[in-house]
């Protein structure tokens, strides 16, 4: 699992050949959006339980029985969620003194946390002998397993948006005392009111990920970015085996129906029957290859286009090959409604023995600098306001030909995100995913 | 019977014991869990597989999905399947005509160096197959050194795509990788082969053609039916040299099943199956080749 949050920026890493394995296989992104962006709102979720409370059978298969779907509900932008806080599990209180000779450990992806956001944070409490260490999981899935049967002691945990509503149910995390974190006013205002948690009361923003195109203009003649609809690229038999798709059901199956002008979070049968003749017609015409390794596939001439994060685009700059320059890249994703942008989130886990000094930790990585760390090192955006992409060109962090590679406000606020489905549906995703994939 | 025979009757049998628990606890165990999560359900909640420990109990949703997704007009599983046969039966076949020049040439004449030669046969063995097929991911893109050879320092201008999604990369690729696992069975059961019984087929008029044919060949039967398994076994649960040196849904394997539904937590139980299904087809060529080798080992008696 595993794609280029996990590919710095440095030169060492970007040629050490475990990068590129490290970049093979499940992404997290993949687990991330498997989930996807949302959560089972409170008042249907005991209902939810209740419904669920039997065994369910269906494998997770089209035609495989019925889901327990009467009373699921998702948070939505149209339809935010406030998760309630439960008497025996309140915030701490605020002005307290941070513990002493704390170890934070952080559950996260791997090399999805700045080394370098630990050493300052440690430097920085030096006084109070703080260590940070890092607990690493694969996909969000067994991370949550861990959590539940204790498997792992951590403090801080990067969940999808999907994961909020359960864990909350399940009390494995903890709501945030607001005095601790005053650099939330360093990101955008956005996420004081996440519709996935509104009120902010159990997350903080980590890094952002839009979805979109990018190629190599020395290898494809066409203009992507101004054509009428430039996910037809993917159709295009001249570039037949020389593209890739993201190894990512609903990222993929989302670009198809963006194409198509349908929503990202379908329920419709219609429409994945749409998206499945699509995929299988991109099979026959283009035999894309479906995987995350595009960041050094782009830059080695593997592929000429993919489908690409645009953390991707801005990681592929330190994969090119020596004496090629980056200025043949190029990068496009639609704006408005059509844009697919989400964000990963950071959370306190209830059981963690240093909260306050954990909500510290929660504060540190929304410090600009600290961002602008994590950002160099996983290539993904954190949202903080001042990054803007004239900032960031001017500074020579990526060239003005990726500069459409930044996430702006205005796309996380008026795109589409990828939010939780229901099982039922999440099957029949799952299911068309499963046939492309299998190359039937 | 004294106490020391007694004992004496225990402790030969007590030498399969650690044999028998590693087979307990190694196979028959994760064996019994496989099938637990094949007939399990899913957490309503959490979407993760949740094994059926009772036999009882068990449900048969995916493995009857499995089954009725393998053939007819909902066989979606069925062209990577087909595709699988043809990957393994072609990769099997090229480690063989590989590896028979090699192991044969290794024993007839390596002479004084054989345990050199072996030594550098085996050497593959000491980096990861992951390495190896990531070593040929660099070696094969378009500005590798594959083209650059091919082109012969640039006289002649080559620009292969071999990673673009080609069946002749994957097989080459599965052939390179498990070239080394067949090597040294051929070579054990060739240099078992007595050099009078070839000698004694020359002195009667054979040639050396005939003498390989009708003596060298069916000597090493065994051996070639045992590198066969140990090389086609392992291939077909393979998933990552078509990860690695295709990346396409066009070249899809049997093992790419099985990844792709154990990633999916609610289709584990999916993957379940198609690893069951996997061990029963398997099992046949493990039976034939224990009963070659007893109907060999009988006719040696």
């Amino acid at each position: 699992m595993r794609h280029s949050r996990e590919h710095a920026l440095s030169e060492d890493r970007s040629k050490d050949p475990n990068d590129q394995q490290r970049g093979d296989g499940l992404s997290r992104r993949s687990f991330l959006s498997r989930g996807a962006a949302a959560a089972v709102t409170l008042p249907s979720m005991a209902a939810f339980l209740e419904a669920c409370s039997k065994k369910d059978t269906t494998g997770g298969t089209v035609g495989t029985g019925p889901a327990p779907t009467a009373t699921f509900s998702v948070a939505s932008p149209e339809n935010p969620v406030k998760w309630p806080i439960f008497d025996d599990n309140k915030p701490i209180a605020s002005g307290l003194t941070p513990e002493q000779n704390a170890t934070l450990n952080v559950y996260t992806y791997v090399d999805y946390f700045d080394k370098g956001a630990i050493k300052s944070f440690e430097k920085k409490y030096q006084k109070y002998n703080v260590k940070v260490t890092l607990t690493t999981f694969e996909d969000t899935t067994e991370a949550i397993g861990k959590i539940r049967t204790g498997g792992v002691q951590a403090d801080i945990y990067n969940p999808s948006y999907d994961q909020i509503g359960k864990m909350v149910t399940a009390k494995l995390v903890q709501p945030i005392n607001h005095d601790y974190i005053p650099n939330i006013a360093n990101v955008w205002p956005t996420y004081t009111n996440p519709f996935y948690d509104q009120e902010w009361q159990y997350t903080t923003p980590y890094v952002l990920y839009g979805t979109g195109i990018a190629w190599r203009a020395d290898l494809v003649s066409e203009d992507i970015a101004a054509m009428s609809n430039p996910y037809d690229i993917f159709w295009n038999a001249k570039y037949e085996k020389k593209m890739s798709v993201l190894d990512d059901y609903r990222t993929c199956m989302g670009m198809v129906l963006l194409r198509n002008n349908l929503s990202v979070n379908t329920y419709k049968a219609e429409d994945l029957d749409l998206v499945h003749k699509q995929l299988s017609l991109l099979n026959q015409t283009t035999k894309p290859k479906v995987n995350v390794t595009d960041y050094t596939d782009v830059p080695t001439k593997i592929v000429s286009i993919c489908q690409a994060w645009a953390g991707d685009a801005v990681n592929m700059v330190s994969y090119m090959p020596q004496g090629q320059s980056p200025d043949v890249l190029r990068y496009w994703s639609p704006t408005g409604n059509e844009n697919m942008t989400d964000n990963d989130l950071l959370v306190l886990l209830k059981e963690s023995k240093a909260p306050v000094m954990a909500h510290l930790l929660l504060n540190h990585m929304l410090d600009y600098e600290v961002s602008i760390g994590t950002f160099s090192f996983t290539g993904y955006q954190p949202p903080q306001n001042k990054i803007t992409p004239e900032e960031l060109v001017s500074s020579q962090f990526i060239p003005k030909n990726l500069a459409s590679a930044v996430v702006l406000q205005k796309d996380w606020e008026s795109g589409q995100h990828l939010l939780e489905l229901p099982p039922d549906v999440d099957s029949q995703w799952q299911a068309v995913w499963q046939q492309f994939k299998a190359g039937a | 019977m004294s106490v020391g025979s007694q004992r004496s009757r225990w402790i030969w049998p007590g030498f399969a014991l650690p044999g028998v628990l590693w087979l307990a606890f190694l196979f028959l165990i994760p064996l019994y869990v496989v099938l637990c999560l094949a007939f399990g359900t899913l957490d309503p909640i959490f979407r993760s597989p949740v094994p059926e420990w009772n036999p009882l109990q068990w449900d048969t949703t995916q493995v009857a999905f499995v089954f009725s997704h393998i053939f007819g007009d909902d066989g979606i599983f069925g062209p990577a399947i087909v595709r699988t046969v043809v990957f393994v039966l072609l990769a099997s076949a090229g480690c063989l005509l590989i590896s028979y020049p090699v192991a044969y040439f290794v024993c007839r004449f390596g002479g004084r160096r054989k345990g050199l030669l072996l030594a550098l046969l085996i050497a593959p063995f000491w980096i990861s197959y992951m390495m190896r097929m990531l070593a040929w991911v660099n070696l094969l893109q378009t500005d590798g050194w594959v083209n650059k050879a091919l082109s012969a320092g640039g006289i002649f201008p080559v620009h292969v795509s071999w990673l673009d999604g080609r069946p002749s990369t994957v097989i080459m690729g599965l052939t390179y990788g498990y070239v080394p696992y067949m090597i040294l069975p051929l070579y054990a059961g060739l240099d078992r082969i007595e050099p009078s019984l070839i000698e004694a087929a020359r002195d009667l008029g054979g040639s050396r053609w005939s003498t390989f044919r009708q003596v060298t060949l069916p000597m090493s039967k065994p051996a070639v039916i045992a590198g066969l398994l140990l090389v086609t076994l392992p291939m077909v649960g393979d998933y990552f040299t078509n990860d690695l040196l295709s990346g396409s849904p066009s070249t899809s394997m049997y093992g790419n099943l099985i990844n792709n539904a154990i990633l999916v937590p609610a289709q584990v139980g999916q993957g379940a199956t198609f690893l069951i299904i996997m061990f029963i087809v398997l099992l046949i060529p493990m039976i034939y080749y224990v009963r070659a080798t007893a109907r060999a080992e009988g006719d040696t008696v």
